[in-house]
């Protein structure tokens, strides 16, 4: 009966294809928008653990304002989105207060400078320049694969560590060791390239392919004097100590900030808990819209059963005249709708895959598919299809197969 | 032993001032293997009791029991099953779903018994070969004639071993060869044992019946069983009733009435030659319409 119902059912859809294939469009667009949001957070998500394991569970991130909320135990409860907008900034005092923190091994600033870097006529406006100190590969684990790092004495010498694509862009080579970068006023003399550092887009984590380190006291000099840390990175001198190195730094700010807790400590871990925030909302907003494409396809999937079993009457007629009973009649049709919407879910995937691949050409985002996303996509299809499938399958049961026969 | 038992059956349409009585209280008693002819000008309710002994319809009162069971006030779910097991249709219009093939029209209804594709195929093939259609397997609905598409309809009330068939003016769309056809099918199967319900408005075609049933306005006015072959007496002195509206002489009733009361002593001598017989019916009834 059933294997009987999905080939009339095929059958039927296929002598009006077009009319199908327009009906299925919705499904195929809801689909696909909820698999292309889904496989994208997911793909993030791998993206920033593999950063993790990259920097070490150690790693301790300082940054201004309050990020998020947390409970007695210390565990963060809710995520002050707005702050990650603000502008704020560490202070020279708070990278001091860091460093000179008990348990406290090394601890690098990273702080922003203004200015577009160019080389003669060739700017790179999407740029990070970065004032640090020498401690910068260490904390971040990453190696300069041509040349060198600069040094704790060279803290006022212009020169440049720079990220691979920043030689790319810039160059438009491997290796421009030797080379000059102007910024502002100031010309800054490439010294080094970094190994590609793995990058996690959409976190709160830059991406240091795109960076241009410069020494902390010379990068200060080009932003006339003022320079600002977004972020100080510490490591406390044993790994086991890291929690109450943690408490330490915490203990200093807050007397340096006069008690208030204007500055968020992270562990790395907890970088992933705000990605998935930020994500969160993403993916609601844009699981909002394919939601609403997936009712607005299903209305229109009940529109076109509708019609079909208007012009069908006669065929209903008949076929409960020859012992079809309600429920067949009933599985008849719905099971024509579930197949519409099937047939638009599967395309939906499909066209996913396709998205999938052009987003891994043309951005750094890494979209991960997996199988429970297709499933429950697919399964979300089936729902859609059973739920506005039933009532034009309903209004085909009852038909009166007398009036039925009649109809034409 | 009857298989179809009405007890003061009515049926009405509508209701208030709009109520339409289509039956009467009809009470009716057919037994196995008769093959019933029912006759009457249109609107006399012969659709409306096919419609009712078919399982199609309930009455709105009185009693019928099919088989010895009550069935009056079955639910429609088990209404369905037994149409499906026990009754076999065939149509006016012929009724085959225009988007399958002639074999699928025929298995059709072992699809709602549950019944394997190759079961069902193969039992198909078997009764279009019964009707003498295997040629035609694999044709469309609209690329038969009128008479292949009958045909195909019988098969197909057949195919589920069904014990009473009903055919309502199963001729009224055919021309007078396909119609001997038709008809000669169904008293083949009536030779097999199955009881047939024929509604029709020509009476030379009470010949193939055993027993012909009368109708007007909703009550049964004559009821005569015949030897098969013969037209009964009733059928032929059908112009005796009050012819009724000018509509009935537009459905051509009075017509053919009036047919058979000029034709009919001479009939038996002239059964054969009836494609002769209808044409100059056709023109007698043209010539009545040109004259209004
Ligand atoms: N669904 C309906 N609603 C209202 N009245 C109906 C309905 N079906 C039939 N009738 C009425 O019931 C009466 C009997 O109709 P029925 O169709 O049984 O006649 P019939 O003998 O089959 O006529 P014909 O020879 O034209 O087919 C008619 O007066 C008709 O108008
Ligand atoms: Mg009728």
């Amino acid at each position: 009966m059933l294997g009987n119902d999905i080939k009339l059912a095929v059958k039927s859809i296929r002598s009006a294809k077009w009319r199908s294939f327009l009906t299925m469009l919705g499904i195929v667009i809801g689909v696909a928008s909820v698999v292309i949001t889904i496989s994208l957070g997911q793909g993030v998500r791998q993206q920033l653990i593999g950063q993790i394991d990259h920097l070490g569970s150690d790693l301790i991130t300082v940054r201004p304002g309050r990020l998020v909320n947390r409970d007695i135990a210390g565990n963060i409860t809710s995520v002050n989105l707005p702050a990650f907008l603000g502008m704020s900034s560490l202070s020279e005092n708070d990278f001091r207060v860091i460093k000179e923190a008990p348990g406290v091994g090394i601890a690098v600033p990273f702080a922003a400078v203004n200015g577009i870097p160019h080389n003669d006529s060739v700017e790179m406006p999407d740029a990070l320049i970065v004032a640090t100190n020498e401690n910068a590969p260490a904390i971040l684990e990453q190696k300069v694969e041509f040349g060198a790092f600069f040094s704790q004495e060279e803290t006022t010498k212009e020169v440049a560590i720079i990220g691979q694509r920043v030689a790319e862009k810039l160059f438009n080579e491997n290796v421009p060791i030797g080379k000059s970068i102007s910024i502002r006023d100031r010309t800054f003399v490439v010294r080094g390239v970094f190994e590609g550092f793995q990058s996690s887009p959409l976190t709160p984590n830059t991406d240091y392919n795109s960076a241009i380190f410069v020494p902390y006291e010379a990068g200060k000099r080009v932003s006339g004097g003022n320079v600002q840390i977004y972020q100080v990175l510490a490591k406390a001198t044993e790994k086991k100590k890291t929690k109450t190195t943690i408490q330490a730094i915490n203990d200093g700010l807050l007397n340096a900030h006069a008690g208030q807790a204007d500055f968020t400590i992270l562990k790395p871990n907890e970088n992933l808990i705000i990605t998935n925030t930020v994500f969160n909302l993403l993916t609601g907003l844009i699981g909002g819209i394919a939601a609403i494409s997936l009712i607005v396809a299903g209305i229109g999937i009940m529109n076109i059963m509708f019609v079909s079993v208007t012009e069908r009457t006669k065929e209903i007629g008949l076929r409960k005249a020859v012992g079809g009973t309600n429920r067949q009649i009933l599985g008849q049709f719905l099971i024509e709708a579930v197949i519409l919407s099937l047939v638009g879910g599967l395309f939906g995937v499909m066209v996913s895959f396709i998205a999938n691949i052009l987003i891994r050409i043309s951005t750094s985002l890494q979209p991960v598919i997996t199988l429970p996303v297709i499933l429950i996509s697919i399964g979300v299809a089936l729902v859609v299809g059973v739920i506005f499938g039933m009532a034009p399958a309903i209004k085909a049961a009852r038909r009166d197969p007398i009036e039925a026969l009649r109809h034409d | 032993m009857p298989v179809i038992e009405l007890q003061d059956v009515s049926k009405l349409y509508g209701f208030g001032d709009a109520t339409t009585v289509a039956l009467d209280e009809v009470s009716l008693r057919i037994d196995k293997g008769e093959f019933v002819a029912v006759m009457g000008p249109s609107g006399s309710g012969k659709s409306s009791l096919m419609n009712i002994l078919g399982l199609l319809d309930r009455p709105t009162h009185g009693a019928y029991e099919l088989d010895g069971r009550s069935v009056a006030r079955l639910r429609a779910n088990q209404r369905a099953k037994m149409r499906r097991n026990q009754i076999g249709f065939v149509f006016q219009s012929f009724n085959l779903l225009p988007k399958l093939n002639v074999l699928d029209n025929v298995a059709l209804p072992l699809t709602y018994r549950g019944m394997t594709q190759t079961r069902r195929l193969k039992k198909a093939a078997a009764m279009l070969e019964r009707v003498g259609l295997s040629d035609r397997e694999y044709f469309m609905p609209k690329q038969l004639s009128g008479g292949q598409a009958q045909r195909v309809a019988i098969a197909r009330a057949l195919i589920s071993d069904p014990s009473i068939i009903i055919a309502d003016e199963p001729t009224g769309n055919l021309d007078s060869s396909s119609s001997r056809l038709v008809m000669e099918l169904l008293a083949d199967v009536h030779k097999t044992g199955n009881t047939i319900l024929l509604v029709t408005h020509n009476p030379e075609l009470t010949r193939y019946a055993s027993r012909v049933v009368f109708m007007h306005d909703g009550t049964i006015i004559g009821d005569e069983r015949s030897k098969l072959g013969d037209v009964p007496k009733l059928a032929k002195s059908l112009y005796f009733l009050p012819r009724k509206t000018i509509e009935d002489d537009l459905a051509g009733v009075s017509v053919l009435m009036q047919e058979v009361e000029k034709e009919g002593p001479k009939k038996s001598k002239k059964a054969k030659n009836s494609t002769k017989q209808k044409t100059r019916k056709y023109q007698s009834r043209t010539k009545k319409k040109g004259t209004k």
